[in-house]
C-alpha cells in the first residue's frame, strides 16, 4: 500500500487536477448552453434548470441562420482540405522524386515565404480582391470562392512542406521499379504515390480542414453578408457587442461546431500527433 | 479508374479541361484588361500561355506537378507580400489612400465655396436635347429654370407642372430621367457644374437639391499646382503626397495621394520617439509573451508525460480529457475565456472570491493571456512529450540508476538534456507560431489595457503582430506604409530565428 502512494499516488493528483484545469471551461460552456440567463456566469457547479432554448434559437430563429454558418465553414474547410491536399501533395512528389534545376532553391523560397505573417499580407490580399470584384464579383471580395483562393494559397507553403516530409520518408523502391517498368513521372505519381500516401494525405488534408475551420479573420472581414459567413464568424456577433454579450446561443453553437471536430480528433489523435511533430503547430 | 483513362480518351479529355479552364481564365483576363487592371490580366494571360506549354507539350515535367501551386502561391501569397513591400515605400495612409490624379479631380469638385447668401434648390434631373440638364425649382419666388452645363433658360411658370411639393417635374424641351435612369445618373450628374449666374454654378447635393457654389481652387496642369481663386495662394506638390501652400508648408489640401517616399517609413520607425517608443515596449512584450508561453506549455506538458508515462489505472481517460482544449476549435475556446475574465460576471472572480478587473490592469492582462495560451498549449507539448519519453532508450536510465543516481537527478542529468535535443525544434516552432500568435491576442483581449487618453494605439498586452494590424487597420487612423514597414522587419526578425535554428537542427542539409 506505500508502495502504491508513493509510487502512483502523485501521478494521480497531477492527472486530476490537469484535468479539472482543462475540463473547467469547456464544463462552463456546457452548462451556459443549457441556461437561459444568456450569460457565462458560474452560479453554482450544478445547474439547477436544463432549457433548451439556446439550442432552439439557433434552429428556429430566421434571423440566425445557424445551419447556413455550419454548411459554410464545412464546404469551405472542406473544399480548402481537398484542393489544397492536391495540389500540394503534386509539389511535394515533385520536390522528393524529381531531378531538376533550381529545386533547392524552389523549397528555401518556399521555406521563406512562408515565414511570412500572413496577417500582415491581408491588407494586400484585401485590395487585390476588391481590384478583382470590379471585374469578376463572382470571385472577387466578400465572396466564398474568393476566400477559398485566398486560404488556398495560404494552405500551399505549409502543406508542400508538410507533405514533403512524408513523402521523404516514403521508400523508393516502388517508384524506381515502376521507372524500370517503363513508367512516365505522372504515372509513378497516380499509379504509386497517391495509393501508397492515401492514409498520409488524409491525415494533411485533416489538418488543414480544422486549420481553415478555426480561421476567423480573414472570413470575418471577407464575409460580410449574414447568409455567407462562417460558423466562427456568425457566433461570435453574440458576444461581439460591448453590451449585448449573448453567450447562452453561443455556447450552444460552439458546442455543436466542436463536436465533430473533436470526435475526429480524439479518434485520429495517433496519427495527427504523428503529423504535427513533422513540422507543424496547430493554429 | 486510372487504368481506364489511357490513350486517347485521355489525351481528348486532357486538351478539353485545358481547354475550359483556358477559356474561363481568357475571358476574365478579358475584362481584367477592359477595367485597367493590367497586372491581374497579365498574370490571367501568362497563367493561360503555361496552362497550354506545360499540359499540351513536354517541355517540362516537374512543371506538369508544380504548376497549380505555383499559380496559387504567386497570386495569394508572392504577390502580396511584393505588394507589401511596395507600400512600405509610400506615403499610403488615411488621407493618402488615392491615386494623384483621383487626389487632383477631387481637390477641383471639392474646393467650392457656397454662395454667400447660401441658395439652394429644389431639382429634377433630366435632359435637354442630348444633354444632361436640371430642372430647378425656386419654390419661394415661384421661379423655374433649366440648366446645362453651358446656359441656363428661364421657364414661364404657366409651363411647368408642379408636384405636391411645389417642385416643377416637366419643363417644355426638358426629358426628366425616370427610375431606372436615375439609378445609373448618380455618377455623372454629380461630377458636373450646371450654369447659374456669372461664376456660380449649381452642383448636385444628393439627387434632389441643389447647391449655389462657385469654384475657389483651380488646378493649373502646367505647372502641377493649385491656385486658389480668391486670395491667391498657390498650392505646390510637396513631394509627400499632397499639395501644400507655398508660404506655410502646412497648409495642405485635402485629400492627398499615395506617393513614394522611399525609405521615410522606415526611417520613422527608428528615429520618431512616437513611433519608436510604442514598438520597442511591445516589441518586448512580444518576446516575453513568446517565451514565457512555451516555457510554461513545454513544463505543464512534460509534467504531465512524466506522471502518466507509466501505465497506471485511467491513463487513457487521462489522455482523451487532457486533449480536449487542443481539440476544440480554438476560436471558440479563446472566446470562452474572454468571457470567464469578466470582472463582475466571470466565472473566474467568482471561483476564487476575487474582483479582479482582469483585463483593464496591465499586468493582471498579461497573466490572462499566458494562462489562457496554457490552457490552448499544453496538450501539445504533453503528446509530443510523451511520445518522446518513449523514444530516450530505457537502458541510459536504468544503467544510471544502477551507478547510485537519484531519480530526480537521472531526470536532470539524462531524460531532460536528451528531450530538449529531440524536441529543440518543435520549441523554436513553438516560438516563432506564438511570436505571431494574433487570433489569441485579438480575441481575448484586444491587445488592451491601452491608455486611450494619450491617442497611444499600443495596448499593454499587444504583440508586434496585433499591434502592425491596428496601425494598418485601426479605426482612427490607417497607415499601411508605416504598417508594411514593420511587417517587413517583423518578416526579417521571424527568418533568421528559424533559418538559424534550422541551420541548427541540420534541416537545411537534407537540400543539398
Amino acid at each position: 500500500m506505500k508502495n502504491w502512494l508513493t509510487q502512483n499516488l502523485w501521478r494521480h493528483v497531477i492527472g486530476v487536477s490537469i484535468c479539472l484545469f482543462s475540463l473547467f471551461p469547456l464544463y462552463l460552456v456546457v452548462i451556459s448552453s443549457f441556461s437561459s440567463t444568456g450569460s457565462l456566469q458560474l452560479t453554482s457547479f450544478i445547474p439547477s434548470e436544463i432549457s433548451f432554448s439556446n439550442y432552439k434559437l439557433l434552429f428556429n430563429d430566421p434571423t440566425i441562420p445557424y445551419l447556413t454558418w455550419v454548411k459554410n465553414s464545412l464546404i469551405i474547410a472542406g473544399a480548402v482540405a481537398v484542393l489544397s491536399v492536391g495540389i500540394g501533395s503534386a509539389s511535394a512528389f515533385a520536390f522528393s522524386r524529381l531531378q531538376f534545376k533550381g529545386r533547392k532553391q524552389g523549397i528555401q523560397l518556399l521555406l521563406l515565404v512562408q515565414m511570412f505573417p500572413a496577417i500582415l499580407a491581408i491588407s494586400a490580399v484585401y485590395v487585390i480582391m476588391e481590384r478583382v470584384y470590379k471585374f469578376a464579383p463572382e470571385i472577387g471580395l466578400g465572396t466564398q470562392p474568393g476566400l477559398l483562393l485566398i486560404y488556398l494559397g495560404g494552405a500551399m507553403g505549409v502543406n508542400i512542406w508538410l507533405l514533403k516530409g512524408f513523402v521523404d520518408s516514403i521508400p523508393t523502391e516502388l517508384d524506381e521499379a515502376a521507372k524500370i517498368d517503363g513508367a512516365s513521372a505522372v504515372q509513378t505519381f497516380w499509379l504509386i504515390f497517391v495509393p501508397l500516401a492515401s492514409p498520409v494525405l488524409a491525415v494533411v488534408a485533416l489538418l488543414s480542414f480544422i486549420g481553415t475551420f478555426n480561421e476567423f479573420i480573414l472570413a470575418r472581414l471577407f464575409l460580410v453578408d449574414m447568409e455567407s459567413r462562417t460558423v466562427a464568424v456568425g457566433l461570435q456577433q453574440f458576444i461581439g457587442g460591448q453590451y449585448s454579450e449573448n453567450w447562452g446561443p453561443f455556447a450552444a453553437g460552439s458546442i455543436l461546431a466542436s463536436i465533430p471536430i473533436v470526435i475526429i480528433f480524439l479518434s485520429l489523435q495517433k496519427y495527427i500527433v504523428s503529423g504535427l511533430t513533422a513540422g507543424s503547430v496547430k493554429g | 479508374m486510372n487504368y481506364l483513362i489511357r490513350g486517347k480518351v485521355a489525351l481528348v479529355l486532357k486538351i478539353v479541361i485545358v481547354s475550359l479552364i483556358s477559356a474561363v481564365l481568357l475571358m476574365l483576363a478579358q475584362s481584367a484588361f477592359a477595367q485597367r487592371e493590367y497586372v491581374i490580366a497579365a498574370y490571367l494571360a501568362i497563367t493561360v500561355l503555361l496552362l497550354a506549354l506545360t499540359y499540351l507539350t513536354k517541355i517540362s515535367i516537374p512543371l506538369k506537378f508544380f504548376i497549380p501551386g505555383i499559380l496559387l502561391l504567386t497570386a495569394f501569397v508572392i504577390g502580396p507580400i511584393l505588394y507589401t513591400v511596395a507600400m512600405s515605400g509610400f506615403n499610403y495612409k488615411t488621407g493618402n489612400i488615392i491615386s494623384k490624379q483621383e487626389a487632383i479631380d477631387l481637390i477641383q469638385l471639392q474646393g467650392t465655396e457656397a454662395s454667400p447668401d447660401g441658395l439652394a434648390f429644389d431639382l429634377k434631373l433630366g435632359k435637354s436635347g442630348s444633354e444632361p440638364a436640371i430642372l430647378v425649382s425656386d419654390i419661394t419666388n415661384l421661379k423655374y429654370f433649366v440648366s446645362t452645363e453651358r446656359n441656363r433658360i428661364e421657364i414661364n411658370p404657366a409651363d411647368v407642372t408642379l408636384n405636391d411639393y411645389g417642385v416643377a417635374i416637366t419643363a417644355p424641351n426638358f426629358v426628366t430621367l425616370n427610375d431606372s435612369e436615375l439609378g445609373g445618373a448618380d455618377k455623372v450628374y454629380s461630377k458636373l457644374r450646371f450654369k447659374y449666374d456669372g461664376d456660380y454654378f449649381v452642383a448636385l447635393e444628393g439627387l434632389e437639391t441643389g447647391i449655389v457654389s462657385r469654384q475657389v481652387l483651380e488646378y493649373q496642369a502646367a505647372n502641377d499646382q493649385f491656385v486658389n481663386l480668391i486670395d491667391g495662394t498657390l498650392y505646390k506638390d510637396n513631394g509627400r503626397g499632397n499639395y501644400s501652400s507655398e508660404n506655410d508648408e502646412s497648409a495642405i489640401l485635402e485629400p492627398g495621394w499615395r506617393a513614394p517616399i522611399w525609405f521615410e517609413n522606415y526611417i520613422e520607425i527608428f528615429t520618431d520617439p512616437q513611433v519608436r517608443e510604442p514598438l520597442v515596449r511591445v516589441f518586448i512584450w512580444t518576446v516575453a509573451f513568446a517565451l514565457l508561453t512555451v516555457l510554461t506549455t513545454f513544463a505543464l506538458g512534460l509534467l504531465l508525460a512524466l506522471a502518466l508515462n507509466k501505465p497506471i489505472r485511467g491513463r487513457r481517460v487521462y489522455r482523451s480529457i487532457l486533449i480536449l482544449p487542443y481539440a476544440m476549435p480554438s476560436v471558440m475556446s479563446i472566446l470562452i475565456w474572454g468571457g470567464m475574465f469578466n470582472t463582475e460576471f466571470g466565472a473566474i472572480n467568482t471561483l476564487f472570491g476575487t474582483d479582479i478587473a482582469w483585463f483593464s490592469d496591465p499586468n493582471f492582462a498579461r497573466a490572462a493571456v499566458i494562462l489562457v495560451n496554457l490552457w490552448l498549449g499544453f496538450p501539445y507539448f504533453y503528446l509530443i512529450s510523451s511520445g518522446s519519453l518513449q523514444a530516450i532508450p530505457s537502458e541510459l536510465q536504468e544503467a544510471a540508476a544502477i551507478d547510485g543516481a537519484n531519480p530526480r537527478q537521472i531526470f536532470r542529468k539524462i531524460t531532460l538534456p536528451l528531450l530538449l535535443q529531440i524536441l529543440s525544434p518543435l520549441l523554436i516552432a513553438s516560438f516563432a507560431f506564438n511570436f505571431n500568435n494574433f487570433n489569441l491576442i485579438y480575441l481575448l483581449t484586444g491587445g488592451g489595457p491601452r491608455n486611450d487618453l494619450d491617442g497611444e494605439i499600443a495596448g499593454a498586452t499587444d504583440i508586434l503582430i496585433s499591434y502592425t494590424y491596428k496601425i494598418a487597420f485601426g479605426s482612427s487612423t490607417q497607415d499601411l506604409g508605416l504598417a508594411s514597414a514593420i511587417s517587413l522587419i517583423i518578416f526579417i526578425l521571424i527568418a533568421s530565428i528559424s533559418l538559424y535554428s534550422l541551420k541548427k537542427s541540420k534541416v537545411l542539409e537534407s537540400f543539398a
